[in-house]
């Protein structure tokens, strides 16, 4: 089968599209599916100049997703002097796992030559995620104590970095699953928090002061397409699993949304730009209540921005130790 | 013409050509496309890469290798 736009061979179909594409034609639609979004999101603001550059951090993992958005901004930005790239990673102490993926961040950071930071749970906290698995104190999956943690230390560290934007690596599948969850749960108030912390063009987010605003520029990209660049593109992504791995209700839904998109293709993209304007919507009404966002106060063991006395991964490592 | 599917870090699975359903071929051609051999096995063409001598193949297409790579996507950016 021949690409649509040329005559080499096709390396992949998209059912959405009906599209065709050879290695290089589909490389370039990944590429500027990537660079309409940071245009659409208005991520460069029209104040970045040479000598007031913009600094934004990735967090980088070292898995495929991560890795491809950090080459994607890379050439795109190359020659930009507004925009400073710095690599954040965290270790999460996952034997292992997040050793070898913290080697290809290394690996792909001296590539570029972009500053690279690497911050450990271990350090940071005292714990490591498989003492804290075992431990369990809250019972819960170990997805749900990782994810407090790695917040915390990609928000202070962010912000300790001077960044004007954080930027990760979700796809089109990540998103589309977290958009379904948030419905099925009915949680309207989250949404528009999805919107004003992530979502939105950076010009219609309600101020949030306390937060470095963060960004999902891979997005409208499928994760089986974010894989096959870095197949493509030779990338040193890291290919194993998290031995924790363990989110059920969202592997049910991923599930659902593969059944779905083969009989019904285009779905994760219409349930996410569905869901986009809907959040924007629901952001400006929940906006206008002042219930909502004024209650933030400061931890007081650790002092970062909560809506609690303390915060949620204080009382977790209080638990914890 | 028999077909070996080699689903990297997990099972390998061999079958007959004609004994693939061909439910989700949209292809003119009444033959098992390589959507049809990951339908066989339980695998959606969304969760994998499908290679035939190390080369991306689109799902859609006919099976014309006796010998077939499935990589899993990672979870995990």
């Amino acid at each position: 089968m021949e690409c649509n736009r040329c005559e080499e061979p096709s390396v992949m179909h998209a059912a959405y599209s009906g599209a065709h594409l050879c290695e290089a034609h589909f490389r370039e639609s990944v590429e500027k599916r990537v660079r309409r979004r940071v245009r659409r999101d208005d991520l460069v603001p029209h104040d970045a100049t040479p000598e007031n550059p913009q600094t934004w951090v990735i967090g980088l993992s070292g898995g495929k997703d991560s890795v491809v958005l950090t080459q994607l901004l890379y050439d795109t930005f190359e020659e930009d002097p507004r925009i400073e790239l710095v690599g954040l990673t965290i270790h999460e102490g996952i034997e292992g796992y997040r050793d070898k993926s913290v080697d290809a961040c290394i690996e792909l950071a001296d590539d570029l030559d972009i500053r690279h930071e690497v911050v450990s749970y271990a350090e940071e906290f005292g714990v490591e995620m498989d003492d804290v698995v075992e431990d369990d104190p809250e019972n819960m999956a170990a997805c749900a104590y990782c994810g407090v943690f790695r917040r915390d230390l990609l928000e202070e560290y962010a912000e300790k970095l001077g960044a004007d934007l954080m930027l990760t690596g979700h796809n089109l599948d990540d998103e589309a699953q977290t958009a379904m969850m948030n419905f099925l749960e009915g949680d309207v108030a989250q949404i528009a928090k999805h919107f004003d912390a992530s979502l939105g063009p950076i010009s219609e987010r309600e101020d949030q002061d306390a937060f470095v605003p963060r960004a999902k520029p891979l997005r409208d990209v499928p994760e089986k397409e974010v894989a096959l660049y870095a197949h493509l593109e030779d990338l040193p992504a890291h290919i194993t699993e998290c031995p924790h791995s363990s989110e059920a209700y969202r592997a049910e839904i991923q599930q659902l949304l593969y059944d779905l998109e083969e009989n019904h293709p285009g779905t994760r993209h219409s349930i996410l730009s569905g869901y986009e304007e809907l959040a924007g919507i629901v952001a400006n009404r929940y906006n206008g209540d002042d219930e909502e966002g004024a209650d933030l106060r400061e931890c007081v063991e650790c002092g970062s921005t909560t809506t609690r006395e303390r915060c949620r991964k204080c009382s977790l490592l209080d638990a914890l130790v | 013409m028999r077909v070996t599917v080699d689903v990297k870090g997990e099972e390998t699975h061999e079958f007959a050509l004609e004994d693939v359903p061909t439910e989700s071929a949209e292809t003119a051609v009444e033959q098992p496309t390589y959507a049809d051999l990951l339908s066989k096995i339980d695998l959606s063409p969304h969760e994998v890469s499908v290679l035939v001598d190390g080369r991306p193949v689109p799902e859609d297409q006919p099976v014309e290798s006796e010998h077939v790579t499935v990589l899993r996507l990672i979870k995990g950016g």
